[in-house]
């Protein structure tokens, strides 16, 4: 009932609520995105075929499939990076707060503002820690010195890696281990407080006791923004998602809540794909 | 003899060619350094740096060459620097996938590998011709058309070494183009791109030809770029083919000078590269 209370709070709040909600929705999330009809090319080569999902607000939504299913491509849409490669194009809409981020027009650069990503491998900048992370937010933001200083400070804190790098911020962000590495990139997303933030495969990098930091992170990231993850790990999915969208073959196969989908899909290729049977 | 000797036995004869080959390319090199640090450093004195060229039979030492070296080298690499760094950039990163990067990479491989002494002509005809006299700016002319290829190539290169994902991942924090370049392509491939610098100078510091059309010779100290002006490369040319003893040693000299410049230069770059590969 906590989201009865936080609609009621959200009438006085200056954020305004842009999804419009019917009274059955209430206690159910509201949508952050929603994706309809979208088709995605490569040249020729159809990657995504009439895609329809939502991901819902401060909701952790994963995409599992086999390799090449497209849910990476998915991934790399709602940010718009694959307009960095000619060649590469998508149709139909992707609605963030009910805007097509597809129609022409769209500042970019905005848009990833507001849409961070994380990708498989880490990567962080060469430079030190604490530029790492105060080089985008001087970029959107003119603040005084001690205001980054505090913007730096809390961004690794949330990424759960301040106590780790407290006293070595002037070092190069490359030496750290993957797993930091990792983290570090996450904190440097969080640091511009984008929206939603969009996490290609995080995991599939690091060892276990990384793999595990990171998931409590998007746990507690999820309080406060929209996360869509791909993996290859099914239990992490089962683990840190509320939604999951299964992908094969360019198609979604099917979307439903995580506790759903892992005890009781509909669809026969869902079972056949959780239980281990093929993909 | 069954296939594993036979193996062994090809084995055992390559290898031995393979280090014949090594050791008669080396041996070469350790005989041209050899004679000329025989033959120069004997001759090596203070009076080298501090006295002018002297006439046939007479004492002196390169002054007027050594200033005029690193003035032409100085100034080639101040013009020639910036338009290749520059292209390298438009080509690695603006247009990437534009026609125009194809056909100008073409004619930059063509420019790198033409003869000197075509680029020495070609600046005689636009450049002393008009002006009517031999000059030091037709001199560093000259010299930085040699220095842009080699810089273009080095740029482009080595920030298409930039990993994909860190450009992706600038891009995806909603950084424009220019400053994910300047922030983190440039800072990626920063020591590869002073490598290439370093190895222009090399590649000028020994070049004649283009020098002996444009800023020719001058046996007085000179700093008047509007005149001819001396040069070690020419300076070598001229006293090496000369009857005079004195004039041979100077040459040798001038030679060792050269030799140890560059190879100064070369372990610089050298550790330049391997100092950007670990950090």
């Amino acid at each position: 009932m906590s989201s009865i209370a936080g609609i009621g709070h959200g009438v006085q709040s200056p954020v305004p609520t842009t999804a419009k909600r019917s009274p059955d929705d209430v206690g159910k999330p509201a949508e952050k995105i929603l994706l309809r009809n979208l088709n995605f090319y490569y040249g020729d080569n159809k990657a995504l075929k009439s895609i329809n999902v939502s991901l819902y607000d401060r909701r952790v939504t994963a995409f599992i499939g086999p390799s090449g299913c497209g849910k990476s491509t998915l991934l790399r849409i709602l940010n718009r990076i694959y307009s960095l490669y000619p060649h590469q194009r998508a149709e139909g809409d992707v609605l963030l707060d009910g805007v097509n981020i597809l129609d022409h027009g769209q500042d970019l650069n905005l848009l990833r503002a507001r849409v961070g990503m994380v990708f498989q491998k880490p990567t962080p900048f060469p430079m030190s820690i604490y530029e790492n992370i105060a080089f985008g937010v001087r970029l959107f933001e003119k603040l005084p010195r001690a205001a980054i200083d505090e913007r730096v400070q809390s961004a690794l804190q949330r990424a759960a890696i301040w106590d780790e790098v407290k006293d070595k911020l002037q070092a190069n962000g490359l030496s750290l281990s993957g797993g930091q590495q990792q983290r570090l990139c996450i904190a440097r997303t969080v640091a511009l407080k984008p929206e939603v933030i969009l996490l290609d495969e995080p995991c599939s990098a690091l060892d276990p006791i990384s793999t595990a930091k990171i998931e409590e992170l998007i746990d507690e990231l999820k309080d406060d923004y929209t996360i869509a993850i791909v993996t290859h790990n099914m239990q992490q999915a089962a683990r840190v998602s509320d939604y999951t969208a299964f992908m094969y073959l360019g198609e979604l196969v099917e979307f439903d809540t995580t506790s759903k989908m892992f005890t009781s899909p509909s669809d026969r290729r869902t079972q056949d794909y959780i239980t281990g049977r093929f993909g | 003899m069954n296939l594993y000797h036979r193996r062994r036995l090809v084995n055992a004869i390559v290898n031995t060619l393979s280090i014949g080959a090594t050791a008669l390319g080396l041996g070469w090199l350790v005989l041209i350094l050899g004679s000329l640090v025989y033959q120069g450093l004997s001759a090596l004195s203070p009076a080298v740096f501090t006295e002018m060229t002297p006439p046939p039979g007479a004492d002196g030492g390169l002054l007027n060459p050594i200033v005029g070296s690193l003035m032409l080298t100085f100034l080639a690499i101040a013009i020639g620097t910036p338009v290749g760094i520059m292209a390298g950039t438009y080509m690695a990163e603006y247009g990437k996938f534009a026609k125009l990067t194809v056909v100008v990479r073409f004619i930059n491989d063509i420019l790198l590998s033409a003869p000197s002494i075509v680029v020495g002509l070609f600046v005689y005809e636009i450049m002393v011709v008009p002006m009517g006299h031999f000059s030091g700016w037709g001199g560093a002319v000259a010299l930085a058309l040699i220095v842009i290829p080699v810089v273009v190539r080095t740029t482009e290169d080595m920030l298409a070494l930039v990993p994909r994902e860190l450009r992706e991942s600038a891009t995806a924090l909603g950084l424009p183009l220019a400053y994910v370049i300047r922030h983190v392509s440039y800072r990626a491939a920063r020591a590869g791109i002073i490598t290439g610098v370093l190895l222009a100078v090399a590649r000028i510091s020994g070049e004649t030809a283009p020098l002996l059309f444009t800023a020719l010779n001058n046996q007085f100290f000179s700093t008047n770029l509007n005149g001819p002006i001396a040069s070690l490369p020419v300076v070598i040319f001229q006293f090496a083919l000369s009857p005079y003893a004195n004039w041979q040693k100077l040459a040798w000299i001038g030679a060792l000078i050269i030799t140890f410049a560059v190879l100064a230069l070369s372990i610089t770059a050298r550790a330049l590269s391997a100092s950007g590969k670990s950090s």
